[in-house]
């Protein structure tokens, strides 16, 4: 048991597209940053070209009791994390942690944290209980390795792994609801009520926001990052834009800057259709003008509709020019279909509940019509008169940040402080007991 | 223990009156709340015998979550006088989030101490606790 509420826990989610960190019993996350870091390989250089915040950190790798692979890569490479991502760096190639939702390099993860408890909580993690919310499809294997670096290079007192279904599911009031979380890299369908059913799609807002790249790309729009170019006013109010020349940019840096820019388009124009799209019906859809930084403005039409689509028709990307198709597109489904096959390898007595509380959040849920839509073609699907009700907080941050404040919220309760799985327990009982305080 | 638990405890008081209601019928209905300065769940309203389910439903907070029993007398098909014990879990959308969170992170634990639930059901709002809805699942 870890004694006493005197000190704030902090609660953490790492998602595929932002890292959400704050204290516990606040109503949103205090930092909230891009999970995806800049990285610069060193060139046969010693084995002490960490990050400078690292060196000051009380838990350095040679302390650690246990070796672990993460130390080994570090040496390789200088990360760049949150607002270091902001500025061009030549050579700076842009990576992500995570893969279909799932961690997969955890020298980023290690990063991420730091720079999170670091540079924008500015705590001391040795000082301060720590909430983690992990994917629903996390491993044991995942989940221990959380674990081990938390306790050994963190140096934690406690610790706890919860799931972001069951917070976000918990956080609307229901212990039984199926949560449709679309997030940035992946959209997940997943069952709670005691066990999980879970389906992934790779679908998520970032595959979105390529669709919606690659579409404009092909119309002849060019969209250039706001690294390339200057703007100089040469009278008030008018601007001529001058190119610059970065030759030492990476392929990486680039997508990810211009990803950024066609992320705010699809945000400020999209909404999802009334039916499934067709391309003749919208051929006259009226345009929605959108300024691109660089002065340009562009006109979007049919698109607005087309993109968010995608998430109920996937197959609908293929007709997009330069959108990689999915190797096994049979595989990718969308979201009602989901929805149905999720429910339907839950028990029958529950499945009822879980369509009259379907649960939308994650960052892709606010695009326009969404909740409507798949109420709809849910209830098209499903057999008979059940009710099918598709529920999603009115409040777009609530529904952004749902798993960090259900994990806040449960943090800061008073007794939820015996759950914690404490420093003591895991160097009693070992890494695996995990398993059992965080089931 | 499911993933996420509060850890919030069961006054004991809870499990007494829910024994009475089952075994001595001495209650129609018990609305139970969480103490969250307490670490517990206790007692809060008691209904007799013969209130209704208006009064039971009359008794919920309209912006505050709880946990109720219900004891439902019906008579089934084959003119057979039954009764089912209901487990609500009451949440309103319009509770705060605090409070949700707080109900239904609580409510694993606390079902599992009363023993003899029959049917078990959350609501959001007064229509998925519809007397229609409970003679719904009662059958």
């Amino acid at each position: 048991m870890y004694g006493g509420d005197e000190v704030s826990a902090i609660v953490i989610d790492v998602g595929s597209y932002s890292c959400k960190a704050g204290y516990a019993g606040d109503d949103t996350p205090k930092a909230v940053f891009p999970s995806v870091v800049g990285s610069i390989e060193q060139t046969g250089e010693t084995d002490e070209a960490k990050p400078d915040k690292e060196a000051d950190t009380a838990s350095d790798s040679k302390n650690g009791t246990k070796p672990m692979d993460v130390d080994k890569a570090k040496t390789k490479r200088k990360l760049y994390v949150g607002q270091e991502l902001e500025f061009r760096r030549d050579h700076m190639k842009v990576i992500s942690p995570m893969k279909d939702g799932t961690v997969t390099d955890w020298d980023i993860v290690d990063n991420i944290w730091n720079h999170a408890f670091r540079q924008r909580l500015l705590i001391n993690p040795e000082e301060h209980p720590m909430l983690i919310a992990e994917p629903s499809t996390n491993t044991g294997q995942q989940r221990e390795k959380a674990a081990e670096l938390m306790f050994e290079k963190y140096k934690v007192p406690a610790l706890f792994l919860a799931k972001n279904a069951v917070l976000t599911s918990f956080a609307s009031g229901r212990a039984t609801s199926l949560v449709v979380d679309s997030g940035g890299g992946s959209s997940v369908v997943a069952a709670v009520h005691d066990g999980y059913s879970v389906a992934t799609s790779p679908i998520g807002g970032e595959f979105l926001t390529d669709c919606m790249m690659k579409s404009l790309e092909s119309k002849g729009v060019a969209i250039r990052p706001r690294y390339s170019f200057k703007k100089k006013e040469i009278s008030p109010g008018e601007y001529t834009v001058v190119d610059l020349d970065l030759p030492n940019t990476t392929e990486s840096y680039k997508l990810y800057c211009m990803r950024a820019i066609a992320s705010d388009i699809k945000e400020s124009v999209c909404r999802v259709p009334d039916t499934a799209f067709d391309e003749v019906a919208y051929a006259n859809v009226p345009t929605t003008s959108y300024e691109l930084p660089d002065g340009q403005t562009i006109e979007v039409g049919a698109d607005r509709f087309k993109i968010p689509d995608i998430l109920f028709n996937p197959s609908l990307s293929q007709t997009i020019p330069g959108v990689d198709g999915f190797a096994d597109s049979m595989s990718v489904r969308g979201l009602p279909r989901m929805v149905i096959d999720s429910v339907n390898r839950c028990d029958v007595d529950i499945r009822k509940e879980l369509l009259s509380s379907i649960l939308l959040s994650g960052g892709s849920s606010s695009i326009l019509q969404l909740k409507e839509r798949l109420e709809k073609e849910v209830l098209e699907e499903s057999s008979g008169n059940t009710r099918v009700k598709v529920l999603a907080s009115g409040n777009s941050v609530e529904r952004r940040f749902s798993v960090w404040i259900g994990g806040s919220i449960l943090a800061s309760l008073g007794s939820f402080q015996q759950m914690w799985f404490s420093k003591a327990e895991y160097e009693e009982h070992g890494v695996s007991y995990i398993q059992r305080k965080c089931p | 223990m499911a993933n996420a638990a509060s850890g919030m405890a069961v006054d004991d008081d809870c499990k007494i009156r829910f024994l009475q209601l089952k075994a001595k019928r001495t209650y129609r209905f018990i609305v139970f709340k969480i103490e969250e300065k307490l670490k517990q769940a206790v007692v809060e309203k008691l209904g007799e015998p013969n209130l209704t389910y208006e009064d039971f439903a009359a008794s919920l907070p309209a912006n505050e979550c709880r946990y109720c029993i219900y004891d439902f007398d019906f008579i089934t098909s084959e003119n057979c006088q039954k009764s089912k014990i209901f487990f609500i879990a009451w949440s309103p959308d319009t509770a705060k989030i605090r409070s949700k969170m707080l109900y239904a992170s609580s409510k694993d634990r606390f079902k599992r101490e009363l023993d003899g639930i029959q049917v078990e059901l959350q609501a959001t709002d007064p229509t998925e606790m519809d007397i229609d809805v409970i003679r719904g699942r009662a059958n």
